[in-house]
């Protein structure tokens, strides 16, 4: 579930409503986030200042039975999803290309959640959990990264490009800091439309090295836009490591030089992401403007493909630009477990409950994958076409 | 007095934004302001400064916005100054001619870059007057690009431009008024129609933009030599198909083209014109008159010896005709 009235169909199979459970108290979850350790780190705009004088409020708390079930559910659809893309991909002969997202899926799901169906998303190369999270159908993504032509692109674009606009994806892009540009001028668009729709820009922790990240950060900030930008910082640049390349370690503290206020916050906790992007979201709508939330995480594979995985192992090992140490360390903070673990003890979930869902996932994947297998590929003169909105483009080869 | 270039195109662009209530426009010191016969426009005063924003010194922030706005279906015109024409091109690479194809048809940019073109002009020289840099645009699947030589064509091209659904760069140089009278009311030239300026047998010139100025003159000349030269304004550089029909059926019947171009020699935006005519018409002669491959001087002397003139024009006519 995507925030208010945002069931689709395929989220509609999981959902637990009607299973009898316990509705969660607000005390109850204050207890539990203080145990798991929910919280931010604000930067020192005039803006942030305020809002922790004023001991800004708590949203978890807020959250349903059935959308903290949802959470889960779509966690695990982004984990066991990927998780075939990376099986089907070493197996061989796979039809497309992939950066998977394995490791972050809080961050997705904490922030999609604090989202209407209405507001947008701009993705990037490494947005397959975007989708997800925003709603988007396992068998028509997985289609379309194998280039079938019933895919969400119809073949044309494959994993770097999928695209649900009626989802308010505004598209995944392959390069870098472009998806900061975008939402900031669709956040523009929607002031001069008058509606309160929200733009969130996904970006890694590369995006906001170029010229890109500050166009749309000075603007956001001049014309208090509602814009959310989230900084992944999964800790690699591709290959490289964030610390070799930032003189700072926290990077929402650039928030502060464009006047926007900065967050920091664990984004293996989907808790505290959820927190600090449904307050980011109030304040946007409102009319608050922007603010630039950093979510620190890690990237169990590699940048593209699947070097160093295996099928039926999670990770992947023996890459050069980091240790397999690293990776252990962080695949122990798993997002997913610990969320589980949390809704069972406060008994939002059962374990028995619990395991239902990941069987009803694991079905699912399965079933987009066979559906994708089954799926025709695009005719070969499709190429031509949406170029322009009308006709096709001359072959030139007679 | 005509209008002026840049009152027929605000006059384009204020129809549309009284027609369309969330077209917007960006732009960073030229504010959209313009006089003509006693009549101002005056676009931030009439509609507000969300939708006429003057914006700061930053090409990928003026498209780069404006892309983000038309995905969502406010449709944008971007206005940038004529030294950073290439700035933005990055977006217009990878993103603007792309996401279309790149989704399946789902996504586009219905926005438009309003680009100012520089022009050899004397005591300026590199940085501020350049030109031929269509060609870099043109060349990018998925764009449309319109080039108006004068001020009607420039307000018909951009009030299709503004009701395109693809991205279209709209290139201004700047040119002394002339050509037909502006009509208030709006009105549209087709994007990919050119225009025959002048009908003759002999031999076909084809330029756009400050050159039809030098081409004209040169026709006059050589009608006064005997020579009957048919001139075609392309006005539209991409796509290029329907424009190559006008073209190809000139150069069918005279056998000849010559083309006329401020951009430098290598890739100017004639070049292309030349290689689709030699494809589809075996035997025709051929001619392409351009800037050297080198920076714009300051010195006059240097800059106007180096641009091609009407004078040049007329040589390579005659010597393609007679010799």
């Amino acid at each position: 579930m995507n925030g208010e009235g945002n069931t689709s169909e395929d989220q509609a199979a999981f959902s637990t409503e009607g299973k009898n459970l316990k509705t969660v108290s607000r005390r109850t979850f204050i207890q539990g986030l203080s145990a798991i350790g929910v919280g931010s780190i604000f930067f020192s705009s005039g803006a942030a200042k305020q809002a922790k004088a004023q001991n800004a409020p708590t949203y978890v708390d807020g959250l349903s039975t059935e959308q903290l079930t949802a959470m889960y559910t779509d966690m695990l659809k982004i984990r066991l999803w990927e998780t075939k893309i990376k099986d089907l991909g070493l197996k061989g002969g796979f039809r497309g290309v992939a950066h998977l997202y394995v490791g972050e899926e809080a961050i997705a799901v904490g922030v999609c959640s604090a989202l209407r169906r209405d507001d947008y998303i701009a993705s990037t190369h490494r947005g397959h959990g975007h989708l997800i999270a925003k709603g988007g159908d396992l068998n028509l993504m997985l289609a379309e990264i194998t280039h079938k032509a019933t895919g969400y692109c119809k073949g044309y674009g494959g994993s770097l490009h999928i695209t649900d606009m009626s989802l308010g994806i505004l598209g995944m892009n392959g390069i870098v800091g472009a998806s900061h540009l975008f939402g900031a001028g669709a956040a523009y668009g929607i002031k001069v439309k008058g509606t309160n729709q929200v733009v969130v820009s996904f970006g890694g922790d590369g995006s906001i090295q170029g010229s890109f990240f500050t166009s749309a950060a000075n603007s956001a900030s001049t014309y208090k836009l509602p814009w959310i930008s989230i900084i992944e910082n999964n800790q690699f640049q591709i290959w490289v490591r964030c610390s070799d390349v930032y003189g700072i370690k926290d990077l929402a503290r650039r928030a502060d030089g464009y006047g926007i206020e900065g967050r920091v916050v664990d984004g293996n906790d989907v808790l505290a992401v959820y927190d600090v992007a449904k307050y980011a979201v109030e304040k946007a709508r409102g009319g608050g403007g922007p603010t630039i939330i950093e979510c620190k995480t890690y990237r169990w594979y590699d940048h593209y493909g699947f070097s160093g995985s295996q099928i039926g192992r999670d990770g992947a090992f023996g890459l050069g630009y980091r240790s397999d140490r690293e990776l252990r360390d962080w695949m122990a903070k798993d997002p997913i477990p610990r969320f589980r673990r949390f809704l069972v003890n406060e008994k939002v979930l059962t374990e028995e409950l619990a395991d239902e869902i990941v069987a009803e996932v694991r079905q699912a994947v399965d079933d987009a994958a066979a559906f994708a297998k089954a799926q025709p590929v695009p005719k070969p003169e499709d190429g031509l076409s949406n170029v322009f909105a009308e006709g096709a483009v001359p072959l030139h080869k007679s | 007095m005509p209008k002026s270039m840049s009152y027929a195109i605000l006059e384009a662009i204020q129809g549309e934004m009284q027609r369309d209530k969330l077209l917007t426009l960006l732009y960073e010191y030229q504010r959209p302001v313009a006089r003509w016969g006693g009549r101002t426009i005056n676009l931030e005063a009439e509609f507000g400064r969300w939708r006429a924003r003057f914006s700061p010194i930053d090409e990928n922030w003026i498209v780069g916005g404006a892309m983000g706005m038309s995905m969502i279906g406010v449709r944008a015109i971007a206005h940038i100054p004529s030294m950073t024409t290439l700035i933005p091109y990055e977006l217009m690479f990878n993103h603007a001619g792309k996401l279309r194809h790149m989704t399946g048809g789902q996504a586009a940019f219905p926005m438009i870059l309003w680009a100012d073109m520089q022009g050899r002009a004397p005591f300026q020289a590199g940085q501020h007057a350049d030109a031929g840099l269509e060609s870099c645009y043109a060349r990018l699947a998925g764009l449309k690009v319109v080039i108006p030589s004068n001020p009607y064509d420039a307000k018909g091209l951009m009030i299709s431009a503004i009701r395109d659904v693809d991205p279209v760069v709209f290139c201004q140089y700047s040119v002394p008024s002339s050509g037909p009278d502006v009509p208030d009311e709006p009105y549209t030239v087709p994007i990919g129609q050119a225009a025959i300026r002048t009908e003759g047998k002999d031999i076909t010139i084809i330029g756009y933009a400050p050159q039809t100025i030098e081409i004209d003159k040169a026709v006059k000349q050589l009608k006064e030599r005997g020579i009957s030269a048919e001139f075609i304004d392309p006005r539209t550089l991409a796509p290029l198909e329907q424009v190559m029909e006008a073209i190809i059926e000139s150069v069918k019947k005279t056998g000849k083209l010559l083309t006329s171009d401020d951009g430098s020699y290598s890739f100017c935006n004639c070049t292309e014109i030349i290689a689709r005519v030699a494809e589809a018409v075996p035997g025709v002669r051929l001619k392409r008159l351009a800037f050297p491959d080198a920076p714009p001087p300051g010195a006059p002397e240097m800059i106007n010896y180096m641009r091609v003139s009407a004078a040049d024009i007329v040589a390579a006519a005659e010597k393609m005709v007679r010799g």
